[in-house]
């Protein structure tokens, strides 16, 4: 088992706050990524689970026991360090057995040289043994064994990390930013991995990170927090196609989905720039936010009530992709709107173009930042 | 390469006044340590091995060798770990750190020479604080703490305490005794180098990441014993390689208390090499045999050198 309950959690240094009131249920066998952008308390919030910090109030529940006097060690968890934190003068033979060692030796056989006078040590280090091969050969660092972390390169270390954690089957595993060391082709393989390894682990997963893409793709549930404040939580696909504030729909998705200001009349019907959206919003006479992502403009041929125009200021070709990044024409707005290369590939930084949308995909947001929903009818 | 000799000026001048003020007199030490030579002879005779012939066969200078071992095996030690416990506890304090920390830096910053005359007043047989405050305290709390009536195996009547005491205050003439003055010159360079050791494994701590003992922590190191063990200690091993090779050069060192307090006396018992050095060849105008006394001071130097340099260096850098 391995569920973590997080109730009313606060913390602040001194007089700042940096969690607020935080209530996140964690499910036996999950990936939940705390996602959100640098300064928004996730790690925070992580070392209070992991016990490395006090929570000033809260509760935090690991298999519905409260473990708030419970010191780390105790725990039964297992974090990923960012750096990795890994003993620079032990092997990675030992930096693996070093959680098995303090917990399965006693005081007694921890002694050096008479330690080895206990009956039970022999076994001890067999089963030690086992478990540090069994886990560095699912991690593939078995080569590795005897050399020490500063002969290792950058996501050798990470393996090495991640064993040390695996080796010992915590309750679950808190990662804290442990892929934002490595360059950005190994980043997206080790993506993958970590997705493979936690199905074949099974186990609880708490996975930190700045990155969205990173908590889109590996998470089974994320945790979107900015400033403090858990603004969403659920599946990747969700919180993407269904955010509930402007501040997550601006945090989730790159690029940046866009933001247009319109207004909505007496009848709920919304215009911006010179379009009238088909779909009415549930609250009327008021201004709002229309957020449209990039993948759902296009650019078109058309011109017509329906279409806006602009400059493309900047195109940015990612191969599968071209990002135009375009300033309508009334100067009000700079957007960003994706097409395809087959396409598109013969416009040019400066041409004008007009774009299109694709319909019952535009998001309204409030003056307040809130999400308002489309009227049935 | 090419042809230019513009390296060989920008080097020259370090490499020539090297050649003279370091290395020539070293050379010049060794050649004059096998003859008779006195400052102001006109003339004089190789004598071979004479010279350490003495020094290692009359008894000036076995105790001379025995002195400073003395000196450097008991204050090395002593003065390290000092240092790096009471860098450990500053460490973990909150607050009032800095004024600890200038308490105890403040005899590496004053002049020894001036700190060794307070020592002097200080350890007086008569007049100085330490034996007052010791025959103040005959019958109480010190005779029973100082005079370890504490230990089973001590009995009251016989401590060392009690019979001083008993003797009407018979307290050690701490600098003027065979049996203490050695040890209370290790007390004076104890409390004169920890100080700095302190210091040293002050920035060796902070420079240890946090994580790591996050990770001990995690990894189920409870005690402060095993985070000791498992970070602390072999994080440190750099400083603690440069704090022993420093120390142990320091207090090979030892002159100004020596000087100042015993003049290697009594008996010979605190007359250490730097002070044997300028008392031959300075005070007595014994050349030659100053100059052995200090070859054989660089040989030990040296030694620990390259012991350092080869064999534990190694060890502690990953």
């Amino acid at each position: 088992m391995g569920t973590i309950s997080l109730k009313n959690i606060s913390k602040s240094f001194g007089s700042t706050q940096v969690l607020n009131n935080l209530n996140v249920d964690i499910n036996d066998g999950e990936f939940l990524t705390l996602v959100g952008p640098s300064g928004c308390g996730k790690s925070t919030l992580l070392r209070i689970i992991a016990g490395l910090e006090q929570q000033t109030s809260g509760d935090v529940l690991i298999d519905n026991k409260n473990v708030n006097r419970v010191r780390a060690s105790e725990r039964d968890l297992a974090m990923v360090f960012q750096s990795y934190a890994l003993y620079p003068h032990l092997t990675v033979r030992r930096n693996l057995e070093t959680p098995l060692r303090l917990r399965d030796y006693n005081a007694f056989e921890r002694l050096p040289l008479i330690g080895n006078f206990s009956p039970s040590k022999k076994e001890k280090t067999e089963s030690i043994n086992q478990l540090v091969n069994k886990t560095s050969e699912t991690l593939k660092i078995s080569e590795l064994l005897d050399r020490k972390p500063g002969q290792l390169s950058g996501g050798q270390r990470q393996r090495v990390a991640l064993g040390r954690a695996m080796v010992r089957e915590p309750v679950a595993f808190l990662m804290d930013e442990p892929l934002s060391n490595l360059d950005a082709a190994l980043r997206v393989h080790m993506r993958s991995e970590l997705s493979e390894l936690h199905n074949s682990l099974k186990t609880t997963f708490v996975y930190v990170t700045h990155d969205q893409a990173e908590a889109l793709t590996m998470s089974s549930r994320m945790a979107v927090m900015i400033d403090g404040n858990l603004l969403q939580l659920d599946t990747p696909q969700e919180v993407y196609d269904n955010p509930s504030s402007l501040s997550v729909a601006q945090f989730v998705g790159s690029p940046k989905i866009n933001i247009f200001k319109g207004t909505a009349d007496s009848s709920g019907t919304i215009s911006f720039l010179n379009v009238n959206l088909k779909r009415k919003s549930s609250e009327s006479n008021t201004d709002l936010h229309i957020g449209i992502r990039p993948e759902h403009l296009e650019i078109t041929n058309e011109s017509n009530e329906n279409t806006f125009s602009g400059t493309v200021a900047y195109r940015e070709n990612l191969g599968s992709d071209i990002f135009f990044h375009v300033n309508i024409e009334d100067g009000s707005n700079k957007i960003i709107v994706r097409g395809l290369p087959q396409f598109t590939h013969q416009i040019s930084n400066g041409s004008s173009v007009n774009i299109k949308r694709v319909s019952d995909k535009a998001l309204l947001f409030n003056q307040a930042g809130m999400r308002v929903q489309f009227t049935n009818a | 390469m090419h042809n230019s000799k513009a390296h060989i000026w920008f080097i020259a001048p370090a490499i020539v006044l090297m050649i003279i003020i370091l290395i020539f007199p070293l050379f010049l030490a060794g050649g004059i340590s096998f003859t008779d030579y006195n400052l102001g002879n006109k003339t004089f005779e190789w004598v071979g091995l004479e010279n350490y012939d003495k020094m290692f066969n009359r008894k000036t200078y076995v105790k001379m060798i025995w002195a400073t071992a003395t000196y450097v095996i008991v204050v090395v030690p002593i003065s390290v770990v000092l240092g790096l416990c009471a860098a450990m506890l500053l460490n973990s304090l909150r607050f009032g750190a800095d004024i600890y920390k200038t308490i105890f830096f403040l005899p590496v910053m004053a002049t020894l020479l001036a700190m060794a005359i307070a020592w002097e007043f200080t350890l007086h047989p008569t007049l100085g604080i330490v034996n007052s405050f010791l025959a103040n305290g005959c019958g109480g709390v010190r005779e029973f703490i100082l005079g370890f009536h504490w230990l089973p195996w001590v009995d009251s009547q016989e401590s060392w305490y009690a019979v001083a005491c008993a003797n009407n205050m018979d307290f050690p003439y701490w600098l003027k005794q065979k049996n203490t003055a050695i040890w209370t010159v290790c007390f004076i360079g104890i409390w004169q180098a920890f100080g700095f050791n302190m210091v040293l494994y002050l920035a060796g701590l902070t420079s240890i990441p946090r994580e790591l003992y996050q990770a001990a922590e995690m990894d189920g190191a409870k005690s402060t014993w095993e985070q000791f063990k498992l970070v602390t200690w072999p994080m440190l091993g750099p400083t603690t390689l440069f704090v022993v090779t420093i120390t142990t050069i320091r207090t090979f060192q030892v002159f100004d208390t020596i000087e100042i307090l015993t003049k290697g006396g009594p008996s010979k018992t605190t007359y250490v090499m730097m002070y044997a050095i300028f008392e031959k060849a300075i005070q007595q105008n014994l050349t030659s045999i100053g100059a052995a006394i200090t070859v054989v001071f660089i040989g030990f130097i040296l030694v620990l050198t390259f012991f350092q340099r080869y064999v534990i260096e190694k060890r502690v850098h990953y």
